[in-house]
């Protein structure tokens, strides 16, 4: 099982290096949006509690959701989609697969989205560590739940308005736990940003457990 | 409705046997070759309403490979299929229909991508179903695509049997050009080349001649021709003569049912 994940994976990530204009639309969207904040309301405003970890994590959103629609649009492209799901085991290894790789250009995105507000809100990060725990768990947590709304809204015609309507409510909270932990972490309190990046993980396993149960049947 | 016949786990392993020694193209076993069980396939069965079984017209010691019995297969609120038994012995089955008629959703109900509303589908693991279109995922390579099916059902002897099969489809100079800048023929080409690289018990071609050029089509003949006698193979198509003469059974396909036509003699 772990060997065919790691293969749809695989094939996921090497189809995105070759047609990468969704993760290229998500670092420009993260880039355009950290140098706004950096030249609009300056380094100094950006700076204050929660401005800029938010910030993040909407665009690293809006990542998940362009990379998780445009994996699947290429899925939909020559019927790609029915051949994975016509192999046996076909179905369990898609779901997973498709989160490996989607996390992977996800980690892609914050890394560079991370060092890009580093840098231009000149930020000082007092537990470096807790930050990049809490980026990854985040960055591990959005995938479930977008990859499941797209796959819920694969046959419909308006399936491009309608992941981000289904999914921005359900990762509220996540995104608040994110922004939190992250804030946190900057600001060296260690015993909140541990306990957001707690709730993270739990949203992450949650919905992770909850795709993987219902996919297989659910896709068609 | 219980399975009447389940799948022999000796009948499989004989058929992997065949298929693995070189995939459909180069089993090296001719189409005339076929056993007695499919030689004595005269006997006419008696066909009970609209139901129909193509193993009724197969010998009576000709084991199913894979089935759809009392199938029903319900689509956007419009019964495709009603309560059809098909069952694919070894040989070339062909399903004829016209557009509409529910041979692609029998296909598809074979190969578990559309849920049965009713009835059971007992069809072994190792299926290859190619569809109206090349399932191959743009962004990666034709040789890219068939070693990602490959690897997935673990078959060895992967890359020169890809390079193989893709020099025999006439794909050697464009193997390595993203499939989504191959001409539709193409990669029609690159989706019937996993005949070659995927060993299977079953496979399921929907109208397979679509968008081939003449020596295409004639490769993908003399594939069927060639494929070892173990292998359950089922066309669907709109009528084609030449596919029609190699049929050892075959079917008509329309409204809802799935009637016999005729059983190569």
């Amino acid at each position: 099982m772990l060997r065919r994940v790691l293969l749809v994976a695989g094939r996921e990530a090497r189809a995105d290096r070759r047609q990468a204009d969704g993760l290229v639309a998500a670092i420009t969207f993260m880039a355009v949006l950290v140098l706004l904040l950096s030249l609009v309301v300056g380094p100094h405003v950006a700076r204050e509690r929660g401005v800029a970890p938010a910030l993040f994590w909407v665009a690293l959103l809006f990542a998940a959701v362009i990379t998780a629609q445009r994996s699947f649009e290429r899925e939909l492209a020559d019927d790609a989609l029915d051949g994975v799901l016509a192999l046996p085991g076909g179905r369990d290894a898609l779901y997973a697969g498709k989160l490996l790789a989607i996390a992977g250009s996800l980690a892609a995105v914050a890394l560079i989205g991370g060092l890009l507000q580093l840098v231009f809100l000149d930020l000082d990060v007092a537990l470096p560590g807790h930050l990049a725990i809490a980026a990854a768990l985040g960055v591990a947590a959005l995938p479930p739940i977008v990859v499941l709304d797209v796959v819920l809204t694969l046959r419909l015609r308006a399936r491009a308005a309608l992941v981000p309507i289904l999914a921005l409510p359900v990762l509220l909270p996540q995104l608040v736990a994110g922004t939190n932990a992250v804030t946190a972490a900057i600001a060296g309190d260690e015993p909140t940003a541990v306990a957001w990046s707690l709730l993270i993980l739990a949203f992450g396993v949650i919905y992770t457990v909850l795709g993987l149960t219902i996919v297989p049947t659910a896709i068609e | 409705m219980a399975l009447r016949a389940p799948l022999l786990p000796e009948h499989l392993a004989a058929a992997r046997d065949g298929l693995r020694r070189g995939g459909l193209l180069a089993g090296g076993h001719h189409h005339d070759e076929r056993g007695a069980g499919e030689e004595a396939g005269s006997h006419h069965a008696v066909v009970e309403s609209t139901v129909a079984s193509a193993r009724s017209f197969a010998a009576p010691d000709a084991q199913p490979l894979a089935a759809l019995r009392e199938a029903t297969v319900i689509l956007d609120d419009r019964a495709v299929l009603r309560r059809i038994d098909l069952e694919l012995a070894a040989g070339i089955t062909v399903l004829r229909g016209p557009n509409g008629s529910g041979k692609t959703t029998a296909l598809r109900a074979l190969a578990g991508l559309v849920p049965l509303a009713r009835g059971s589908r007992d069809v072994p693991p190792d299926v290859l179903y190619l569809g109206h279109r090349p399932q191959l995922l743009h962004g990666l390579t034709a040789r890219e695509n068939l070693r990602f099916f490959r690897d997935f059902r673990g078959g060895g002897g992967r890359e020169a049997r890809i390079a193989a099969a893709l020099d025999r489809w006439g794909l050697h100079a464009d193997a390595d050009r993203p499939v989504e800048r191959m001409s539709a023929g193409q990669r029609r080409r690159a989706a019937l080349a996993r005949l070659d690289t995927e060993p299977c018990t079953v496979v399921l071609l929907d109208e397979p001649f679509a968008e081939l050029d003449v020596a295409a089509a004639e490769l993908l003949l003399h594939a069927l021709r060639e494929a070892p006698p173990t292998a359950a193979i089922l066309v669907a198509t709109h009528g084609h003569a030449e596919i029609d003469a190699l049929a050892a059974r075959l079917f008509e396909v329309g409204d809802g049912k799935v009637t016999p036509a005729r059983q190569r003699p």
